[in-house]
């Protein structure tokens, strides 16, 4: 009995969240159509392969961003940490550490970065936004420290594992959003909506708020971190600061992808989807031959549009 | 819009006929036997489309870089050796940079023109391009890997020595000197900076009191140095390494009401009408815009079969009190906020080519 009503209460409230979404599929789906008829080669496992790639990074960090804003925070830091992944592979991978010691080192900097943001932000109980600002300037500070001009070592067939002519990357995507599911099933997971939806609230239930917040900041340090290392594989080698547009573009993503700044509205699957389309957009706007120019204003069009359609859709269906 | 994607089909048809002899394309290539270009392998025919991969086309350096490259291109068009120019512009992110580069692989260009985003970042997927046979030349900011067709460059560490030199030289060998550098971590600017050092190390009665980094633009420029301007009491001369570093420092000096001291620059507009104006002793070098006319020149001359050299080195050229008039005679051809570069044509390119 308790099981019917709470996957029916499951798939009303995945209703709600998808129909919200539902503009941005359209718009989504019409721009990988558009795409594949302009170049059929995205049909082939190769052409598939090298899109999902340079799609990959910013799918992981519009997650990590994600991660946080649905409870209520945001980090500055997305980008530093990705240069400073990247710098962490690609110093470390050629060393004693090795490859996979390399692997460890740079999840194990995501982690603790974001884990010790989060707890800054959580127990001393300052705004998320001034806390990720300041640890943008130090961890940015820190990755041109330890390489100071682009270089550094990544084994080549790491490169070729993850970058070559295979679609590795979108395997890993998937196997990522697997994993967050599950994690949202567990109680930690159903924390990170409630916290962000209404502190108090969850907080009265039972929800211990301020761990919440520490696992979410370090969850998304260890996404843009890895973020980090896939572009050093990507580009085979590390540079102190090639994440930075990731930042904004992360933002960028995830509130194209529905999710709010005030916390608890919004979907993983909608910033993966306000990911795909920032990166599918370029391409397309490159096939369909604009210029320069055109390109930033159209990029802003399709930007205010894929948001707006959905607005707009609601408000007519509420008239109605 | 129609006429860009019919011969994106052609193209295509023409991509997958190329994949099935691939293999033996590469066999040939791997031997090394052939005289040819690096990525050349003699299948592609003229008329031919290039590609413009910009790493960001809002400053206006590269907007007159840009300049060069259309009507570089607007004449190998009536020269029936160009059909199409596709730009870019990855607004400053090299991950995008990378992204436009795969695409124009999948129109399959004839060549790609870039600047690099990242000396790093771009390694693989140009040398995806060079095993496609697509004509690969690399200006300015320089990749690392040399799987291309040539890279055309001034040496930034001559650049920075040569500077470095003339500020000694005025000085009389002794003096407080305030380095100022472009963005830490690009390397152009590293590199500047690297070149000046055995200069100073050289002198040691100069001493460096301070350095500053900042992005190469006047407001930035000015804001650092009034800054440092209030802390030092003394300071005899100015290295400033590129763009509009220069005309921001000398705004300061004239802001504070200090007087000017010798310096060094780049070809900006604002600094030699400054210079003149209020002056100056100075010194000035450049990244000539026209390197983007000469990469596209040399993309095409490679295609046509004609062997280019892997590196090629274009000297710099210098501005000082005895030219600084010539520039400044020309400067109403160029934007006020641009740069005054020297001239160029055919014979010049042809010359650098014979190197």
């Amino acid at each position: 009995m308790t099981l019917a009503t709470s996957s029916s209460l499951y798939r009303a409230v995945q209703r709600r969240r998808n129909r919200g979404l539902l503009g941005l599929y359209i718009v989504v789906t019409a721009f990988l159509i558009l795409y594949a008829v302009l170049f059929p080669g995205i049909l082939s496992v190769g052409g598939f392969s090298k899109f999902t790639q340079n799609w990959f990074p910013l799918a992981l960090v519009a997650m990590a961003q994600a991660l946080l804003m649905l409870n209520g925070g945001i980090t500055l830091a997305i980008g530093p940490m990705v240069s400073l992944g990247a710098v962490i592979a690609a110093t470390t991978m050629g060393g004693p550490l090795g490859t996979f010691g390399g692997f460890l080192a740079v999840a194990a900097a995501g982690l603790c970065i974001g884990a010790a943001t989060g707890a800054i932000v959580a127990l001393l109980r300052l705004p998320a936004i001034i806390v990720t600002l300041a640890g943008s300037f130090i961890i940015s500070g820190v990755a041109l420290i330890m390489l100071p001009r682009p270089g550094g070592f990544v084994p080549e067939w790491l490169s070729t594992l993850l970058a070559g002519h295979t679609p590795m990357a979108f395997l890993l995507l998937v196997l990522i959003l697997g994993l967050w599911k599950i994690f949202l099933a567990t109680p930690l997971g159903l924390g990170i909506y409630a916290a962000g939806d209404n502190p108090v609230g969850a907080y009265r239930s039972g929800v211990p708020i301020d761990r919440v917040k520490i696992v979410s900041f370090a969850l998304s340090g260890l996404l843009a971190a890895l973020a980090g290392l896939f572009v050093a594989a990507q580009t085979g080698s590390g540079d102190p600061i090639i994440g930075t547009p990731f930042t904004l573009n992360s933002i960028a993503a995830a509130v194209l992808g529905g999710v709010g700044f005030l916390g608890g509205k919004g979907t993983m699957r909608g910033a993966v989807c306000g990911s795909l389309l920032l990166s599918v957009m370029i391409n397309v706007m490159f096939f369909l031959g604009f210029p320069p120019v055109a390109q930033y204003v159209a990029q802003g069009l399709i930007i205010v549009g894929a948001v707006a359609v959905p607005e707009l859709l609601g408000r007519w269906r509420t008239n109605r | 819009m129609i006429t860009v994607t019919t011969p994106i089909c052609a193209s295509m048809r023409r991509l997958l006929a190329a994949a099935a002899t691939a293999a033996i394309m590469v066999a040939t290539t791997a031997s090394g036997a052939s005289a040819a270009s690096g990525c050349i392998k003699g299948d592609r025919k003229a008329p031919y489309t290039i590609g413009w991969a910009n790493i960001y086309s809002v400053p206006t350096w590269m907007k007159q870089t840009e300049g060069t490259i259309t009507a570089e291109v607007d004449e190998l068009k009536k020269a029936g050796l160009v059909k199409d120019l596709m730009i870019t512009d990855a607004q400053g992110n090299a991950q995008t940079q990378i992204q436009h580069i795969q695409s124009m692989i999948d129109a399959n260009v004839d060549a790609i023109v870039v600047i690099a985003g990242s000396s790093n970042a771009l390694d693989r997927v140009i040398s995806d391009a060079c095993d496609k046979g697509i004509a690969i030349v690399n200006f300015d900011s320089l990749v690392n890997t040399d799987k291309v067709t040539a890279k055309i460059n001034t040496d930034s560490a001559e650049w920075g020595g040569a500077a470095a030199k003339w500020l000694v030289g005025q000085l009389g060998g002794k003096g407080k000197i305030i380095v100022m550098n472009g963005p830490a971590g690009i390397s152009v600017s590293d590199d500047r900076r690297k070149g000046a050092q055995p200069v100073l190390d050289a002198n040691k009665d100069i001493e460096v009191i301070t350095e500053t980094n900042s992005e190469y633009n006047v407001a930035p420029a000015q804001e650092a140095m009034t800054s440092l301007l209030f802390a030092n009491q003394e300071i005899d001369g100015v290295l400033s390494l590129g763009g509009a570093l220069s005309a921001g420092s000398v705004l300061a000096f004239d802001r504070q009401g200090r007087d000017q001291v010798p310096i060094t620059g780049e070809n900006a507009r604002q600094f030699l009408e400054l210079w003149k104006e209020k002056g100056l002793k100075g010194w000035a070098t450049m990244q000539p815009n026209w390197l983007g006319a000469f990469s596209v020149y040399t993309a095409v001359q490679a295609l046509e079969g004609k062997t280019v050299p892997a590196f090629i080195k274009v000297p710099l050229p210098v501005i000082d009190d005895s030219s600084v008039e010539s520039y400044l005679a020309r400067a109403e051809n160029f934007p006020a906020d641009g740069y005054i570069y020297s001239d160029y044509d055919k014979a010049l390119f042809d010359k650098l080519l014979a190197q």
